[in-house]
């Protein structure tokens, strides 16, 4: 059987390499920031990926457990002396334990209210921290600077290069998780449940239980890429990790890119990031507001013309290929 | 068999890219040729100015842009009528006269953006200092940021003491911060008390959720629980509301049941004005209400409410009359009023003040180097002819020791300078009058 590109490992490969070596080869830390933040953005937009575009389940609120992760590995650092990577670890499961909590009673809802929910959930957990004293509430927390080096996950002066190999390290992570969990037999309850749940429990598939594992998957590889943005921005407050639109933006990038494809999130974060920050680095000084006008247009123009997604566009093109590669070998017939 | 060759192509290419990589060093390649050296003749000063230039705050980012773009336009002409420093000659004499040229940045009142625009205006625009940010959220990471490349960064009107708290080496800030305008505030209360009969009290503090109103609430707690609560004072509301606030209506309401004496804002021109238009319709008559930097000192905010501005009060930098008073600040209010269409505010002053202290920061040091520029702004005393103490002088923390307010209040539709000193301009009013007689 031919495998589609989706699930062909070597393409995959293929593009991680590309991704890995982009900033090696270009040797200017603007462009290295921009590819931390594409390939951030690529990496949450796979962890929503497998509780949206697997299991169907529509999440507006992800901020929460990115946020869970950021502040849970900064408060161990600021007060505990905790290093970034226990706190990564200590943030995935606490992000889990939270996805169990909320998650349970929101799966009992469906379709739009599920959606809703997990939107209030965002919100709360926003609300939340503002009011928090402890975690220094509105006013947000400066990390502690501490000694060079991979161990607190600080490079003084900004080494990009090391920040984006960690982050590129956390993204590789979850898109060969996202690849087992597609190509597992909980990817195929998954995809099962999100195209017809009462189907799927007819057949003795525990809809509930794996809608869950989904959940506490996706919260996981949210809440450490959180943390990974903490240490990057060295200051973290509520609305900066929290908000509404950290939410949106990982859903605008999944799905322009491709729901439930291993390619979506990159596709879309390969496109969204840095159109967003070029605008905003070439027009946004002008206090005109153009990169946002130029930015909208464009985000307007790839939903209207490919609104199943980039993914879509080039699996068309390459069931093309294959198709005049068949019809050149004689296997098929040019019926046009 | 065609695919597998195109893999095969592009892991090549991937391996060469990697080599060729791996080949090339960033470092210079030490030359065995002696080196000659030249005089490098600077032709122009690259600075940073961060401001929220989209965003809700824009409106004020925007004026803030025009203050600095002032700034850079007496720094750069020959304007020997304005008696300010570095107005006479163009450019900086020291690096025969070089131009200033003020590259800016929007961080759409986002702390993350902020960040990420400082380390482009540093790396690639190549600043050799910056100003900004306004919001304290943002001018926090951004000036971390710039602590570590090393670069200067001077704060404009950011307020939240927190800034100069954090034994930063290469930031100081121009504007009075949280705690010094709240101290101000309880004198001029206490003043109010003892030379008007005010009688005033009680204290609500109405604040938005973010670094800025949060820490000014705080500074509140501070000089009550030391020394203003033994005094009388004493505080019976704190209302906190949230930054992306569409309606106040029950925040004021609650307001109007606590009934204080005294209202402290720390609010932005957008809140501040949904508050003021719902104290009116809901009648809330406090005795005194005053602001931190921010909405109140925008002038916007006497053009949106008008009449029903009249008797706010806050501390301020500036207004039209102390700017009428002083021949050179209106000549450069000039500038600045053909390009925003206003007259100079409090924030805009403390910012285009930014600009001219680290210009001539530069031009004292005769180098763009940050250790170099930092040494002149932590030594040396400014003057300062655009504020009425006439100097700055920034202490070991970085915050400007000269940085006094004037009190201010809107009495018949202008603001007025009404406490301390001898230059005041009229005698505050205390209570608002009946929201049905006005």
């Amino acid at each position: 059987m031919e495998k589609s590109i989706t699930n062909n490992k070597k393409m995959i490969g293929v593009v991680l390499l590309i991704i890995l070596a982009l900033p090696i080869i270009v040797q200017d830390n603007n462009f290295r920031h921009i590819m931390i933040l594409f390939v951030l953005y690529a990496a949450l937009g796979e962890a929503w990926n497998i509780i949206t575009g697997y299991a169907g389940q529509t999440s507006f609120g992800h901020a929460a457990f990115f946020g869970i992760g950021a502040y849970t590995s900064t408060v161990l650092l600021w007060k505990f002396d905790i290093i970034p990577w226990i706190g990564m670890l200590i943030g995935g499961i606490i992000a889990v334990v939270v996805a169990i909590i909320v998650s349970y009673p929101a799966f009992k809802l469906t379709g739009h209210y599920f959606a809703i929910a997990t939107l209030a959930i965002g919100e709360i957990m926003l609300q939340l921290f503002v009011s928090w004293e402890y975690v220094e509430g509105a006013t947000g927390i400066m990390l502690p600077i501490k000694e060079n080096g991979y161990k607190y996950m600080q490079f003084h002066p900004m080494n990009k290069l090391s920040y984006y190999y960690i982050v590129f390290g956390l993204f590789v992570i979850t898109v060969i998780t996202a690849y087992i969990v597609g190509n597992s037999k909980m990817g195929f309850y998954l995809k099962a449940i999100k195209e017809n749940p009462d189907a799927a429990q007819s057949i003795g598939i525990n809809v509930t239980r794996y809608k869950l594992y989904a959940m506490m998957v996706s919260a996981f590889l949210t809440a450490i890429v959180g943390s990974f943005y903490a240490q990057y921005v060295t200051y973290i407050d509520p609305f900066m990790v929290f908000p509404l639109a950290l939410s949106m933006q990982i859903v605008l990038i999944t799905v322009i890119g491709g729901l439930g494809n291993i390619y979506g999130p990159i596709l879309g974060a390969a496109i969204l990031i840095p159109l967003s920050q070029y605008t905003r680095i070439i027009f946004g000084g002008t206090g005109k507001g153009l990169d946002l006008i130029i930015f909208g247009a464009l985000v307007v123009i790839v939903t209207i013309f490919q609104p199943n997604g980039l993914v879509g566009l080039f699996e068309n093109l390459f069931k093309k290929i294959k198709k005049k590669e068949a019809i050149n070998d004689g296997k098929l017939h040019d019926v046009s | 068999m065609k695919r597998k060759k195109w893999l095969s192509l592009l892991s090549l290419m991937m391996v060469i890219a990697l080599m060729i990589t791996g080949c090339t060093t960033a470092e210079p390649v030490a030359s065995e040729e002696p080196v000659v050296e030249e005089e490098i003749v600077v032709e122009t000063v690259k600075i940073g100015a961060i401001f929220p230039l989209t965003g809700g705050a824009a409106a004020t980012g925007v004026k803030l842009k025009y203050a600095v773009e002032t700034a850079q336009e007496i720094i750069n002409g020959e304007y020997p009528e304005i008696a300010f420093p570095m107005a006479e000659n163009a450019g900086l004499e020291n690096l025969d006269n070089a131009a200033i040229e003020f590259i800016f940045g929007d961080h759409q009142a986002n702390p993350e953006i902020a960040k990420s625009e400082t380390e482009r205006l540093i790396q690639n625009e190549g600043v050799v200092g910056l100003v900004g940010c306004y919001h304290s959220s943002s001018t926090k990471p951004a000036s971390a940021t710039s602590e570590r490349y090393m670069i200067p960064f001077v704060a404009g009107s950011s307020s939240s003491s927190a800034l100069t708290e954090r034994g930063l080496n290469y930031f100081v800030r121009i504007a009075p911060h949280d705690g010094m305008e709240t101290e101000f505030f309880f004198e001029y209360l206490k003043n109010l008390n003892e030379n008007y009969d005010a009688d005033v009290k009680t204290v609500a503090t109405v604040y938005i959720d973010n670094e800025y109103g949060v820490h000014a609430n705080m500074m509140v707690d501070k000089w009550l629980e030391e020394v203003y609560g033994e005094e009388g004072f004493e505080r019976i509301l704190d209302v906190k509301y949230p930054s992306d606030a569409s309606n106040v209506d029950t925040e004021v309401l609650k307001i109007k049941e606590a009934a204080p004496d005294i209202i402290f804002h720390a609010s932005y021109i957008n809140d501040m004005t949904m508050f003021a238009n719902a104290y009116q319709l809901y009648e809330v008559q406090p005795k005194v209400v005053i602001s931190y930097c921010g909405g109140f000192q925008d002038q916007q905010f006497l053009i949106n409410l008008e009449d029903a501005a009249n008797y706010y009060s806050g501390s301020n930098q500036t207004i039209p009359a102390i700017i009428a008073a002083n021949e050179a600040l209106s000549k450069a209010n000039e500038i600045y009023k053909a390009k925003s269409g206003v007259d100079f505010d409090g924030p805009a002053l403390e910012d285009f003040a930014s600009a001219m202290v680290i210009a001539e920061a530069i031009n004292m040091a005769g180098s763009t180097d940050g250790d170099a520029i930092m040494e002149v702004l932590k030594s040396e005393e400014f003057k300062a002819p655009y504020f009425a103490t006439g100097k700055i002088k920034f202490g070991e923390d970085g915050q400007n020791e000269f940085s006094a307010s004037a009190m201010t209040q809107i009495i018949g539709g202008e603001y007025q300078n009404v406490w301390p000193g001898e230059d005041t301009t009229s005698d505050p009013v205390v209570a608002f009058p009946d929201w049905s007689t006005r």
